[in-house]
């Protein structure tokens, strides 16, 4: 019986049972390791950096002495003034409004100071699904505008979406249930496709994305953007 | 049974050599492979280019010529980096201009900065740092357009809402829908194999950390099938010069929101 048994399962085959599952284990390792290493193949090629370097060509410019040097270098800095002039010559001359809709602030400013700064409210970014096809975008549009109009105490003419979203039946053009007092602030200025800047009944939303596009200022704010910004104003929105 | 015994305790010792022996060289082919091979092949290419150049020793120069020289390049790089701002304010769209010398990042329209912020931190890859002057301002300061881009965040955090159906689902909905705020990370990657890449400074989350996770897992997706193109193909190069600054959270969430899809990118160094 002892020698059946010894036949049946001898030692030599659990040894080599065993050097296979060492073998495998070392193959995955390995496997492994080539893979973590080629993963990190950036570390590896910043140690294989270390190993080289390049010469740095000075070209013409190690050919002249200094007081050719210095003659260069007085041409550049005027190059340099001049550039500098030309891009301030960009920025608008008179005041101008930047609109951050994003963190929903803006700044109110000339090319030599700010006049004003502070938070306002811009598109919520909802996509406003009426049925039947019909949807609206509700962001502010990005870009250079133009103050087109000044509007004192203005009146909102609610478009479609404002009923849709109150689920309420969207009158007809010019229909008095369209026309909307005292929501739109003391002033409105007007960017064009509808867009304005307004003020707002709810001051507690200011810094926030919650208007349908327009970009509404706390009372103080938008008297002083009214006062300042005229037609052809630029205001600047991203 | 005596033999199966001394095999027993000479195998582990054996086994354990030769897999470090096989680690050793794994490692080694490895670095061979992903590491100096790409480099090597960068390094020649770019040195290729400059032995074309006229070589002036700098041994001859003194210290004061030397900084003057300096001066003079940066002063010029400067200039290339106003004239490309002068060129760009003729275009239609907001571009990201990185100056590293002032450590700001700049969203430029038409001329006029709109927005300015600090950057906190920046990190240069060694093949980024040792490019010779003329070649770094050349090719890689830009203006570059952006290629592909990784982001943590969206870029229009758009919400939709089905109109209600009654006046009462009306009011009930009337509270303002706020968007979902994320930490913000990116990386914009560019034809001349350069990868510039916006961090949040902020350390804690805001978000999930998941979300986290899946940035950088879609970020070292991007990486490695950019490495393995490299080894498959000898035209593809292999080597990313890689610039990383960090911003303030909402300056990046700004930044990338404000820029349009493919945007321009200039970095003063």
């Amino acid at each position: 019986m002892e020698n059946r048994d010894q036949l049946l399962t001898p030692e030599p085959k659990r040894g080599s049972s065993g050097r296979v599952i060492v073998v495998a284990g070392m193959f995955i390792a390995s496997v492994c390791l080539v893979i973590f290493l080629f993963i990190n193949s950036a570390t590896l090629k910043e140690i294989a950096f270390s190993f080289y370097s390049y010469r740095d060509p000075l070209g013409a410019l190690a050919e002249k002495d200094s007081v050719q040097l210095t003659k260069q270098l007085n041409s550049v800095n005027k190059r340099i003034t001049t550039l500098q002039k030309r891009i301030e010559n960009l920025m608008p001359y008179g005041p101008y409004m930047v609109v951050n809709t994003t963190k929903n602030t803006f700044v109110l400013r000339t090319r030599k100071e700010i006049i004003v700064e502070g938070i306002c409210s811009t598109g919520s970014y909802v996509l406003l699904d009426g049925g039947k096809g019909k949807q609206w975008m509700f962001k502010t549009p990005k870009g250079q505008f133009r103050i087109l109009s000044k509007i004192v105490d203005p009146v909102w003419i609610k478009p479609d979406w404002a009923f849709v979203e109150e689920s309420l039946p969207v009158p007809p053009r010019n229909h008095p249930d369209r026309y909307e007092y005292g929501t739109l602030g003391d002033y409105a200025l007007s960017l064009g496709d509808g867009y304005l800047i307004h003020g707002t009944l709810y001051q507690r939303f200011l810094g926030l994305p919650v208007t349908h596009g327009c970009i509404r200022l706390g009372d103080d704010d938008l008297k002083a953007v009214y006062k300042n910004l005229d037609i052809g104003s630029r205001v600047y929105i991203y | 049974m005596d033999n199966n015994n001394r095999y027993k305790k000479k195998f582990p010792l054996r086994a354990i050599v030769a897999f470090v022996v096989i680690l050793v060289l794994l490692t080694t082919i490895s670095f061979i492979l992903f590491g100096l091979y790409p480099v090597r092949r960068e390094v020649k290419n770019i040195s290729g280019y400059i032995e074309s150049k006229p070589l002036n020793n700098d041994a001859t120069l003194s210290p004061e010529l030397r900084k003057l020289i300096d001066e003079i390049r940066s002063k010029e790089h400067y200039a290339a980096f106003l004239n490309t701002t002068l060129k760009h304010s003729k275009g239609d769209s907001i571009a990201l201009f990185i100056d590293l010398r002032d450590s700001l990042a700049i969203l430029s329209f038409k001329g006029v900065s709109l927005f300015e912020s600090k950057i906190s931190g920046i990190k240069i890859n060694s093949g980024l740092k040792k490019l010779p002057h003329f070649f770094r301002d050349s090719l890689y300061s830009g203006p570059m357009e952006v290629n592909e881009e990784i982001s943590s965040i969206e870029k229009f955090p758009v919400v939709v809402k089905k109109a209600p159906k009654d006046t009462i689902e009306a009011n009930q909905a009337s509270a303002p829908v706020l968007p979902v705020q994320y930490d913000v990370f990116l990386a914009f990657s560019f034809d001349n194999n350069m990868v510039i890449q916006i961090d949040q400074q902020e350390e804690d989350l805001i978000g999930t950390k998941q979300d986290y996770r899946r940035y950088w897992r879609q970020y070292s997706r991007w990486f490695r099938n950019k490495n393995l193109n490299a080894l498959k193909s000898s035209s593809e190069r292999g080597y990313i010069y890689h610039l990383a600054i960090e911003l303030a959270r909402e300056d990046a969430r700004s930044i990338y929101r404000a820029l349009p899809l493919k945007p321009a990118v200039v970095v003063r160094y």
